[in-house]
């Protein structure tokens, strides 16, 4: 699904030129859990990002589901993105302004479901989560591992290939830790790809195989299964 | 997908109650006052154009060139003459209407009332097609003692408008005749230069149609209708080839009598031309004429309020960017692409424009009543309420709402998500944009804010300049003539109240005369009593004042002002003869007056010259003790009434009719002062709300500085010194420009208040007062905010 190829990434600041990414390579294949880990600033999140397509290597090449999308422009990138996948993020990024339905409903708008058949999936999805009888509520009215089953419901509501989750459980106690992996692990297995970033080594257990990275480069790969 | 974004537009608006209040409370302002300007010039603009086909209606003009190419005269006014006369001899000429503004005595019982009454010709109404309520327009005007009447002035009269048939008692040659009313025409609309109370028709007599001598008579309107197809200029030219040929002998006759060399122009002005016109205004009966500098500056004065209000948005909302970045960039994770983004924030300005737009419109019609004292004018937001006005403001609303919200919504959906969702995000740069915008603001304002202490000094010193003579508590009373001037005088001074009564001529009358022999010069002439100068305390500086125990004074006695001595370049004045040769009369000067203000101070003191014959008096000028008006009025009403039973009473306050004529300054002074304070205000209200973001934006260095021991002042100073460096920037911008444009105002007066600097000090002064005001409270909350609370929010 992922074949990555001496990418790379560099950050320019007007002093120094930081090497995120250095002629990383590596590959996901459909229906994987990977679990991503390494030192702070070795450009985990980094790699995330240009996977995601939130953002554009430097160098190298990135194949998609065999296509190059490398040089795609932000309304390519967009439109491949919301189609196939979904984000989770260490620090929820819900949407303040929003209830818990209508954060969830988001990406079903701009992928253009009609309002019928969204408030279904929505709801369905809500029920899923275990997260239904809060529909109704703000973000700052939930707890964080409420909040961050939301963010998982939103990631997952367009039924993308592909799930990022960058620290998912970074924000949370071990007991909402361990419910969110779990809810991963099930999507996985209903077929779902799964790459996550992780500082955890409890909960790197979760995946099928584990990425090092360390100064912007894969060292080691662990399989788990 | 609109709906999400109608949801996040109010809930964020809700949510941020200051930024929402600044916002909406600054558009809403300007575009209060951007819907009232509209509304202003539509109706400048539709002046007149009610008319059936007025397109064809033209007033004949006149100017008067000298040899050398300048004008001695122009003027909208012909004379009897003009019409037929053209009509006669300009085929293209279909018709013609004569106008006069005229005023007659009407007798309602005992009652003597004036009235404005216009004398027409009997044709008016095929030409001008005001609409009638009752009678018939053709057949209205053809009975010498045939009136029309205004509905109002119907129901003022008979207390209704159904009056076709009933007689009114009007003044003519001194004696009450009966006139019928023929016809009861609907009032004029607001927008007609043209607004008749009453019409009457023109009598002539034969020689005044037939004596060529009244080529040079102009003392009415003529409106002549060409006929469809036909080319104004190529008519000009038939008229001014007609007007040598005929007027030859006379323009002869008129030049060896009066020494006259210049050569008069007919011309035809468009009917529609003649409401904005300033070389040849609405005078003479039309009235309303307008000067379209005023549309000018209060447009301008709008549009600045409008993008004051708009630049508080734009920074408001970029500046504010910083909290909905996260917002942004989950949108951009979820699947938004940029042009959805920009479609929302622009979408959002337009959900906050129209709230201000609906508030907008309630304010406007708020305001409405002032702006009309303002402006002269009787507009309502219903009357006028056509397609292009409607559309206008639609247009108004469209570009409000791109010009607040485009730039903010290419900036907000230019968010690099990867940063915003890592909370590494900035807004980069150092802002100079906001900055600018900033600084522009308060120019605008202080720019404006001198006009207005230019305008409140100058109006000061026109209104409490020394005049040369005493104004106050002087009144005067009209209609005082011939045998019963006497006796007023006499029954008057019976009061202990009333000190001095003297008289004078009524009006304002400009002539020419020779003097030292040969030499021409114009000069304002008056004709007054003995009592005359006293009255007014103003001193006789050489020879004397007239007095009644010389005899020959009525006949062949003049005082004239020092202006006058010195435009005839006299040593010795006393003694001089004045030479009114085209009446045969000679004058003695007999002394010479201390120049004093007898016209407004728009105008330098021109020459002026006094003459103590009795034939042109008419003004009564009574000066009473101080504090004695209340007790003396009705004393005065009651010996007027019973000594001039025939003509209707009133009177003046000489002090109040002074002021008077800076009636348009007192106009200009309020206009400014109120997009002053409206400028202002929506300025500081933007500063506000950015001092509050940047007071938030620094809350955890805030809490750190106070933690490591930093004062509350030193904290509020820093926080402060920016904007108000901002402040004091524009200061330097404004003044300059302010400057040399209230230099370049002011030389319309030959009197003006000195522009000191400390005017300038003043203004700029109060503006940073203001803003540090504004600024501080802000920097002072946040610098007194417990760091221990600032720290846990991050
Ligand atoms: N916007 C940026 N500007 C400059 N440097 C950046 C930027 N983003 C990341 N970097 C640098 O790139 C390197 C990789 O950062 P990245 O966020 O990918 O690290 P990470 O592995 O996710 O770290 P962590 O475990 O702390 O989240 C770091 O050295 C970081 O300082
Ligand atoms: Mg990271």
């Amino acid at each position: 699904m992922i074949k990555i190829t001496n990418l790379e990434k560099y950050y320019r600041t007007e002093e120094v030129e930081t090497v995120a990414l250095n002629k990383l390579s590596f590959e996901v294949k459909e229906g994987e859990f990977v679990a991503v880990m390494g030192p702070s600033g070795c450009g985990k999140s980094t790699l995330l990002n240009i996977v995601g397509l939130l953002d554009d290597p430097d160098g190298g090449s990135f194949l998609f589901n065999g296509i190059e999308v490398a040089g795609f422009n932000e309304r390519k990138r967009a439109d491949l993105r919301k189609h196939n996948i979904g984000f989770v993020f260490q620090s929820f990024n819900l949407i303040d302004e929003l209830t818990v339905f209508e954060n969830v409903e988001l990406p079903l708008i701009y992928t253009g479901v009609k309002a019928a058949d969204r408030k279904v999936r929505v709801e369905e999805v809500l029920d899923k989560m275990q997260i239904m009888h809060r529909r109704n509520h703000y973000p700052q009215q939930l707890s964080g591992g409420q909040q961050q089953r939301v963010a998982v419901a939103r990631a997952v509501v367009n039924n993308p290939k592909l799930i990022l989750a960058d620290e998912p459980t970074g924000n949370l106690d071990s007991s909402n830790g361990n419910e969110v992996m779990q809810l991963l692990t099930d999507l996985n297995e209903q077929g779902t790809t799964i790459i996550m970033v992780t500082h955890s080594e409890h909960d790197a257990k979760y995946s099928h195989r584990i990425i090092r990275m360390l100064d912007g480069q894969t060292v080691t790969e662990n399989i788990l299964v | 997908m609109f709906r999400n974004y109608l949801k996040t537009a109010f809930r964020n608006l809700a949510k941020n109650k200051v930024y929402s209040f600044i916002n909406i409370a600054g558009l809403s302002i300007g575009l209060a006052c951007a819907m009232l300007i509209l509304l202003y010039t539509k109706d400048e603009a539709s002046y007149d154009r009610f008319l059936p086909g007025v397109n064809n209606i033209y007033r004949i003009v006149s100017k008067e060139v000298n040899p050398d190419g300048s004008i001695l005269m122009q003027s909208g006014n012909t004379g009897s003459f003009h019409g037929p006369a053209f009509a006669s001899g300009v085929p293209e000429i279909v018709s013609f209407v004569r106008f006069q503004g005229d005023y007659v005595n009407i007798k309602k019982g005992t009652e003597v009332l004036g009235q404005d009454a216009h004398r027409v010709d009997s044709n008016f109404f095929s030409i001008m097609q005001f609409p009638l309520v009752y009678g018939n327009g053709k057949t209205a005007l053809q009975q010498p003692d045939a009136i029309v009447l205004s509905e109002t002035v119907a129901r003022k009269f008979f207390g209704s408008a159904d009056v076709v048939g009933k007689t009114l008692q009007l003044q003519r040659n001194g004696t009450f005749k009966p006139y019928t009313v023929t016809a009861v025409a609907k009032d004029c609309p607001q927008n007609s230069s043209i607004k008749f109370q009453m019409l009457t028709k023109m009598e002539l007599s034969a020689e005044e149609i037939s004596d060529r001598m009244n080529w040079f008579n102009f003392f009415l309107n003529t409106f002549v209708v060409l006929a469809p197809g036909a080319d104004a200029k190529q008519v000009e030219k038939k008229m001014m080839r007609f007007y040598e040929m005929d007027a030859r002998e006379t323009i002869k006759i008129v030049a060896e009598k009066y020494n006259y060399k210049a050569k008069a122009q007919y011309t035809l002005q468009p009917y529609t031309d003649i409401h904005l016109s300033k070389e040849y205004r609405a005078d003479n009966g039309m009235v309303g004429a307008s000067n379209p500098m005023y549309s000018y500056i209060l447009s301008g004065i709008a549009l600045f309020i409008l993008l004051i209000a708009c630049i508080n948005f734009v920074n408001l909302t970029v500046a504010r960017s910083l909290k909905r970045a996260r917002e942004i960039g989950v949108r951009k994770v979820i699947g938004s692409d940029r042009r959805q983004l920009i479609g929302q924030f622009l979408g959002e300005s337009y959900i906050l424009c129209f709230i201000a737009f609906v508030l907008a419109l309630g304010i406007a019609q708020l305001l409405l009543p002032f702006f009309n004292d303002l402006s002269n004018k009787a507009l309502s937001l219903t009357y006028l309420f056509d397609v292009k006005l409607v559309s206008s403001y639609a247009a108004l609303f469209l570009v409000t709402g791109f010009l607040a919200g485009f730039y903010p919504a290419l900036v907000l959906s230019g968010f690099n998500p990867v940063e915003t969702l890592y909370n590494r995000f900035r807004l980069t740069g150092k802002n100079y944009l906001q900055r600018s915008l900033v600084v522009l603001q308060f120019s605008l304002a202080t720019l404006l804010i001198i006009a207005t202490v230019v305008m409140y000094r100058q109006f000061q010193f026109l209104v409490s300049k020394d005049l040369g003579y005493n104004d106050k508590h002087v009144l005067t009373v009209p209609n005082v003539t011939g045998n019963k001037i006497a006796v007023f005088r006499q029954e008057l001074l019976k009061n202990p109240n009333i000190e001095q009564v003297a008289i004078r001529n009524n009006g304002f009358n400009v002539t020419l005369a020779r003097i030292n022999g040969n030499k021409e010069l114009e000069f304002t002439m008056d004709w007054v009593d003995a009592d005359y100068l006293p009255l007014y305390k103003i001193p006789v500086i050489q020879g004397r004042n007239f007095s009644r125990s010389f005899s020959s004074d009525t006949a062949s006695a003049v005082i004239v002002n020092e202006a006058f001595v010195k435009a005839a370049g006299w040593k010795d004045a006393v003694g001089q003869v004045v030479d009114f040769w085209y009446n045969n009369k000679k004058y003695t000067v007999v002394g010479v007056v201390k120049d004093y203000h007898y016209a407004a101070l728009n105008e330098v003191i021109k020459p002026q010259l006094l003459c103590n014959n009795e034939d042109n008096f008419g003004l009564a000028v009574i000066r009473i003790k101080e504090g004695s008006a209340a007790a003396v009025l009705p004393f005065i009403e009651q010996q007027y009434k019973s000594i001039v039973p025939l003509q209707p009473y009133s009177y003046e306050f000489k002090d109040i009719s002074n002021q008077r004529q800076y009636e348009a300054e007192a106009k200009w002074k309020k206009m400014l002062l109120f997009g002053a304070v409206l400028t202002i205000f929506i300025s500081c209200i933007g500063l506000f709300g950015l001092s509050v973001l940047a007071a938030e934006k620094r809350l955890k260095e805030v809490g750190v500085r106070k933690v490591l021991g930093a004062s509350v002042t030193t904290i509020a100073t820093a926080l402060s010194k920016d904007f108000l460096l901002l402040v004091v920037i524009s200061l330097f911008i404004a003044m300059p420009i302010a400057w040399l444009l209230a230099n370049k105002w002011l030389q319309n007066y030959p009197y003006r208040a000195a522009l000191s600097w400390w005017l300038f000090a003043a203004a700029g002064a109060g503006v940073v007062l203001l803003a540090l005001l504004t600024v501080s409270f802000q920097a002072i909350r946040a610098a007194m905010a417990k760091p221990v609370k600032s720290l846990r929010t991050e």
